[in-house]
């Protein structure tokens, strides 16, 4: 119900009383109804001030930084209403003891895995589907027998490898899919994926933040004070079912074409009518719901990560066993 | 240990609720019925109220210096809510202060007068030995109850998996 | 839920109510807001509105349980201020 705006052109955004206004260059003021607002995410260059954060504080709206190239520079993130030192010494145990460890981060490749070959499933050329599908299978079988985090993250970048292979199968009208790169990406669809990876991780930031769970434990990417490493963790579930079906969906449907993108220096980035077209259809997303089987009702997409991490809390406290999502149709 | 009020309104309706509120892990913050719980609770208590606290987890309300008074949405609970009001009663008693109770429930213009008998004092010891008994076992198992439906732990408590779909 | 909320209050204190309105909803046309919002949000609403006027001061709700239910239909400029892009 609350919504996420985006901020793509210059400006300011102020506190008038209670109420926050965006203003543009041009000076036009438009409110925006705090209490119906989730997250702000700043693509532009936008001056602010405390008072305006202190706002955002006290209604518990996020604020993410994005640069010049679309790629994530950092949040702003209230106090935590939601505190339960109980629930951290918890968490923080289920990384300290291996075994734990290793089973949370192994339901998290599997979800992944899933999500991937259902992909495939979906978007990809008869004729490669099964062969994809079985490699991936044959990959992941091995998780079982993983005694190590960096031997999962070892079988995870095998399965992503051959995941990736298959991205040639799946994509129409003369894209062609040929290596990953992140830093920079050398082509539009390492810029799809970059940007959606950005916009992927402050959205299960912004749910995490909303539970007890610390977003700085994680099981799968190393705990490292720089960043909301769960928010990775939990990312790998979502990336394949939300962000990349938005990447072929947009692609196939020719939504985005090579116009949309920009380049410098052997970086290639979303234009800012690129962007535009990939958040709409990421919020769309997020917004669109399915009947949930067990809570009997509809949920969105964006509240289906919030139910990741309750089921989270759940396996840690001892409740019961975290089982990751997987998306059965 | 020492028990809030709302804790004691927990234990007579889920076990479990008492638990994981007791740990933090609550939802009430974002949750509808819990909202128009607090915008009751403030508009009732604009007037003739006077807050005084128990302890540093407990206020309660006054009217007219000698009545407590607690609002609530609906009578549905009021088993709960007669609990909670015999503990606020308790706890004043332990003070050497005697007060009667009223709950009212100003949507169906409802009042119930309460007050603290040996069999009402008797029910919280029992309840309190309860409490402490529960909060230091293990999380309680889940239990369908006819309102977990309008519970602010509901999505918490039900949300799961089936057995892995292939 | 989505909702329609219309006002008609004393001169002094329509801007008090038309900025609460404006933290909780979106502006629509003058003296007129709309949008989605929880039952709970809407009571606080108009809890805080009615701390804000008087009994001469009128305040109309228009409320649709389920939001897909309403069809709205715009002739002439559409002021649609609902938008994610800024």
């Amino acid at each position: 119900m609350k919504r996420d705006v985006f901020m793509m052109s210059g400006g300011r955004l102020k506190r008038k009383d209670n109420t926050l206004y965006f203003v543009n260059e041009e000076g036009l003021s438009r409110p925006l109804p705090i209490e119906q607002t989730d997250n702000i995410h700043i693509f532009g260059q936008v001056d602010m001030n405390s008072s305006m954060l202190h706002l955002l504080s006290s209604h518990g709206v996020q604020l993410h930084l994005y640069n010049y190239y679309g790629f994530y520079d950092g949040s702003f993130v209230p106090r935590k209403k939601q505190v339960s030192g109980f629930t951290v010494v918890q968490q923080s145990s289920h990384v300290w003891d291996n075994e734990k460890r290793m089973y949370i981060a192994r339901q998290f490749i599997q979800s992944a895995v899933h999500h991937m070959q259902r992909n495939i499933r979906k978007y990809g050329a008869e004729e490669e589907v099964s062969s994809y599908i079985g490699t991936l299978s044959a990959h992941a079988a091995l998780l079982d027998e993983a005694r190590s985090i960096p031997q999962l993250m070892g079988i995870e970048g095998q399965c992503r490898q051959v995941y990736y292979g298959s991205f040639n199968c799946m994509l129409k009208g003369g894209w062609k899919w040929e290596y990953r790169s992140k830093r920079p990406p050398h082509d539009p669809i390492n810029a799809m994926i970059s940007f959606g990876n950005s916009i992927m991780y402050t959205a299960v930031l912004s749910e995490i933040y909303k539970t007890v769970l610390d977003p700085t434990i994680s099981f799968l990417h190393e705990s490292s004070s720089k960043r909301y490493s769960l928010c990775l963790d939990i990312a790998e579930i979502f990336k394949p079912l939300i962000t990349d079906s938005i990447i072929f969906n947009l692609i196939n449907n020719r939504r985005i074409q090579e116009k949309h993108f920009d380049q410098e220096d052997g970086l290639v980035y979303l234009s800012d009518e690129g962007r535009k077209r990939f958040l709409a259809a990421f919020d769309e997303k997020m917004k669109s719901t399915f009947k949930h089987r067990q809570l009997k009702r509809n949920v969105s997409y964006r509240y289906l990560i919030r139910l990741e991490a309750y089921k989270l809390i759940k396996h840690m406290i001892g409740d019961t066993v975290y089982k990751p999502f997987k998306a059965w149709w | 240990m020492s028990i809030r009020g709302i804790e004691m309104h927990y234990f007579a309706m889920c076990h479990r609720k008492l638990w994981l509120f007791n740990r933090g892990i609550g939802f009430e913050l974002e949750h509808d019925r819990v909202i128009e719980g607090l915008v009751l609770h403030d508009q009732a208590y604009s007037r003739l109220t006077k807050e005084v606290s128990l302890d540093e987890f407990t206020t309660i309300d006054t009217i007219d210096g000698d009545i407590v008074r607690e609002v609530k949405i609906s009578s549905r609970m009021e088993h709960a809510d007669r609990l909670q009001m015999l503990y606020y009663l308790y706890l004043l008693r332990q003070r050497g202060i005697e007060k009667k109770g009223l709950l009212s429930y100003p949507k169906e213009k409802k009042t119930v007068g309460i007050e603290l008998d040996a069999e009402g004092e008797q029910e919280i010891e029992q309840a309190i030995k309860s409490i402490d008994s529960l909060l230091s076992g293990k999380v309680p198992n889940l239990r369908k109850k006819t309102y977990c439906k309008k519970c602010a732990y509901f999505d918490y408590c039900f949300v799961g998996e089936e057995e892995d779909a292939v | 839920m989505f909702v329609i909320i219309t006002y008609d209050v004393g001169e002094k204190r329509v801007g008090k109510v038309c900025k609460k309105l404006r933290e909780y909803l979106d502006w629509t046309q003058n003296s007129v807001f709309e949008g989605e919002i929880t039952k709970g949000k809407l009571t606080r609403c108009l809890a805080e509105l009615k701390k804000l006027t008087t009994d001469d001061d009128s305040i109309y709700i228009y409320k649709v349980e389920n939001p897909k239910a309403i069809e709205k239909i715009v002739y002439g400029k559409d002021r649609s201020f609902e938008q994610l892009f800024f």
